[in-house]
């Protein structure tokens, strides 16, 4: 074959099959959202053409969206609040537009480019993640009138409004259901706890004041359920360590955890890994795990979901019904939803009734104050 | 003829490309992976969904991604919209020499050693290490001194300061390398988590600063920063961490073209039986290669945390190992250097304006960049084979004995340095 008929066979071929890809505009008016961006689907590129859906001038407000680094199908963080975002498209109709730097340079980058855009001018920029805190006190400064959300820190300007959790409230409950669990005999799933084993395992990812407050309520909450069960801990040094979360949750199970609490972002996948294989329990962080890693729902007890989606979305919220608190901090914990111990899709029925009982009436015992739940490790 | 000869004649071919067509060459190449990657964007605006106002027609078929835009977005969109009037050098372009900046220091640290034969693949950990130090020192400096004295001092001071540890840090790998005969690569590489575990453990532990709930040191006060000369403040960007830059390409070009170190430096990379038969102190010039090589990495560390953070920060960017990639691009050649890196700054800053702009995601983008600099180092890599290929035996530059006559006479010349990078 010479040179031309490949060129123009290979040129044919390729419009044909451009031509006959799915995808592209869909034919009709109707200005359908996208329903293939399953999140953190195989793909990589369906979860992302979010943006401008709905551009035309019914907009109830532009939203501007800078992700932790990670970026979005984390299957935790970002995509929860992401989630929150899209929540906040369908039911009071605004548009948003994302970025997800990669390092922390580029988020004042990203702030900024957010707060010069004139077309559209964005109403509400929401910063996801601790580390924007630094870049964002010097952003909001330059940009006295363009409103601003944190999560996860504080940033203390007129025109930012920042969102925290409270997570060792929820983790209290997680570390509760453990040490009640913990010590007795139980089985479900594919998962059983021997009735003498006096030890729970806490995995976290990148030692930080931040993980520590999980492992704080946990120990806090393992300590209410029994004094004579203690909790081990490691720190893996990574959010996206599969392997290594494998190794410190194995190590724990060999040395007698039956269950075991992480905080570690995608390296708690191989803690489950871990749970499967030895046939103990595991409880997940910041989603419901059981329900988006449905493979490792038979050994998921629960879940300590935390609600960056309410925060974005309340945030948003009060954009758009125009009474945003700019300088507020608002600290989300049991009481208000932001934070909560979900029982895991299967497993959750064939929890014992008296320990759902136990951790339903510390969580109002905590929304109560009768119950004060340390945020740093003993 | 053969195929094999085709080959050869090809390679021999541009191996005797004049600098004009080796720039005809480069700019082709571009355009090329342009329009390879205006393919793929199309092809991927096909595969996903949006509404028929979002897509743009081509041909009489809608697509969601829009490549004119795309390459808009990523080359002018980096320049900070020259053609589109009123420009400000204030916008993204500072971005971009900020990113170009570092960029030129990580090259160079990594073309140095590879000039001398050396695989550098610690100038991140090198960096890391001069970053902290650099942080930490001039925290302490910053309480003796304030003011506009506290800018001229404490910024030489810090660079110096990043300089010395990345420095030390290089010296690691080649002592093991000249006294123990350990492979540089496998040790440089092994150093760079050790310099990011034990970053990690100081910082969040003895250097931590106790306000923030992030692993980072005290934030340096404003006055111990790069200061804003003329423009780029606000994208923490300043002119004279560039004038830096320019000042390390010139200075190390000087350095390995004109001085007799940088002809030992050479010859080692290019033939080290021999450059020891004439004379170099090998084990020596593969440590004070190495350290230099480390000083340059912990400068970029000293830039990181001086002109862009403005503190230490745990998770510092991958610039050490995008200055391989720089380094290769510029065939090892320090001026070179300079050229790759603001490609590179500009690539880099443009991703966040496209991804900004346009729906793209931001990993099509990464494909895109991945392209353009394939496609540019390509002619060049294989212009390096071609020499090795067709001049094996025509040129024996350093078994002659130590005279330096032959280097010297062909300073400055960047086509001298081939077959010092192929091996």
């Amino acid at each position: 074959m010479d040179r031309r008929t490949f060129v123009k066979a290979t040129g044919v071929a390729g419009i044909a099959g451009l031509a006959g890809c799915s995808g592209g505009p869909s034919g009709g008016s109707t200005a359908e959202p996208t329903t293939e961006s399953g999140g953190s689907d195989s793909s990589g590129e369906g979860g992302e053409t979010t943006a401008a859906e709905t551009t035309e001038s019914n907009v109830a407000a532009n939203v501007g969206m800078v992700y932790a680094t990670g970026g979005l199908g984390d299957g935790s963080f970002n995509d929860q609040a992401q989630q929150g975002a899209l929540q906040a498209e369908e039911e009071l109709s605004i548009s948003f537009n994302e970025a997800q730097p990669d390092e922390v340079a580029q988020f004042k980058t990203f702030q900024q480019q957010f707060a010069q855009s004139t077309d559209p001018n964005y109403d509400l920029i929401c910063a996801i993640g601790f580390l924007q805190a630094d870049a964002l006190s010097q952003t909001s400064e330059s940009y006295p009138d363009q409103n601003f959300m944190l999560v996860d820190s504080v940033v203390d300007a007129p025109n930012v409004a920042s969102y925290t959790f409270k997570e060792h409230e929820g983790s209290y409950l997680a570390g509760l259901m453990a040490s009640l669990l913990t010590t007795r005999d139980f089985s479900a799933g594919a998962g059983s706890t021997a009735g003498d084993s006096t030890s729970v395992g806490f995995v976290g990812g990148v030692e930080s004041d931040l993980i520590k407050k999980f492992q704080a309520g946990f120990e806090a909450g393992v300590n209410a359920g029994s004094g004579d069960v203690d909790v081990l801990t490691n720190y893996v040094g990574g959010f996206n360590d599969v392997a290594g979360g494998k190794e410190a949750a194995t190590a724990m199970y060999n040395s007698g955890a039956d269950i075991v609490y992480h905080a570690a972002g995608n390296t708690g996948t191989g803690v489950f890994q871990a749970a499967q294989e030895q046939g103990k329990f595991a409880i997940g962080v910041d989603r419901d795990q059981s329900i988006t890693k449905p493979s490792y729902a038979d050994v998921i007890l629960g879940s300590m979901v935390k609600r960056v989606d309410t925060a974005v979305y309340n945030a948003i919220e009060s954009i758009v019904n125009d009474n945003f608190q700019g300088g507020s901090v608002v600290s989300l914990g049991l009481e208000q939803d932001g934070v909560a111990l979900i029982e895991g899709d299967q497993l959750g029925s064939e929890l014992p009734q008296d320990v759902t009982d136990e951790v339903a009436s510390a969580r109002e015992s905590i929304i109560a104050g009768d119950i004060s739940v340390p945020s740093t490790p003993q | 003829m053969s195929v094999g000869d085709r080959a050869r004649d090809v390679l021999a071919r541009l191996a005797n490309a004049s600098a004009t067509e080796r720039i005809l060459i480069s700019t082709a190449a571009l355009l090329l992976s342009i329009l390879v990657g205006a393919v793929l964007v199309l092809v991927a605006g096909r595969m996903t969904a949006c509404t028929p106002n979002e897509a743009v027609y081509y041909f009489g078929t809608g697509f969601c991604y829009d490549p004119i835009l795309v390459f808009d977005r990523l080359f002018l969109g980096a320049l900070g919209d020259p053609l589109s009037g009123g420009w400000s050098p204030d916008g993204q372009f500072s971005v971009t020499l900020r990113e170009t900046t570092l960029l030129i220091f990580a090259g160079l640290s990594v073309a140095l050693a590879f000039r001398a034969g050396i695989f550098n693949i610690g100038t991140q950990g090198q960096m890391v290490v001069g970053a902290l130090a650099t942080a930490v020192a001039v925290l302490w400096g910053a309480t003796l001194v304030s003011g506009v004295l506290g800018t001229v001092v404490l910024v030489p001071f810090g660079i110096l300061v990043g300089a010395v540890f990345g420095g030390l840090y290089g010296a690691i790998p080649g002592f093991l390398k000249a006294y123990a005969d350990a492979n540089e690569v496998i040790t440089t590489i092994m150093l760079n988590f050790i310099a990011t575990g034990v970053t990690l453990y100081l910082v969040s532990g003895v250097f931590k600063d106790p306000e923030s709930a992030a692993n980072q040191t005290v934030p340096l006060p404003e006055y111990a920063q790069f200061p804003t000369v003329l423009f780029g403040g606000r994208q923490d960007f300043s002119l004279v961490a560039l004038f830096f830059g320019l000042l390390a390409i010139a200075g190390l070009y000087y350095l390995l073209e004109h001085t007799a170190f940088g002809y030992d430096v050479r010859t080692s990379g290019i033939q080290p039986e021999a450059a020891e038969y004439s004379g170099v102190d090998a084990p020596r010039t593969v440590v004070a290669s190495l350290t230099l090589s480390g000083a340059l990495g912990g400068v970029a560390g000293a830039m990181y945390v001086m002109m862009i953070l403005g503190t230490f920060q745990t998770g510092v960017p991958s610039y050490g190992f995008d200055g391989i990639t720089v380094s290769i691009l510029a065939g090892n050649n320090p001026l070179g250097v300079g050229i790759a890196a603001l490609l590179f700054g500009v690539l880099k800053s443009g991703t966040t304006v496209v991804q900004f702009a346009t729906d793209v995601p931001p990993q099509l983008v990464g494909v895109l960049r991945g392209l353009i600099i394939l496609f540019v180092a390509m002619p060049e890599f294989f212009r390096l084979v071609g020499k090795r290929i067709t001049d094996t035996g025509s040129r024996a530059v350093a078994t002659d004995g130590g005279r330096p006559e032959p280097a010297a006479g062909s300073s400055g010349t960047s086509g001298d340095d081939g077959g010092e990078s192929d091996e």
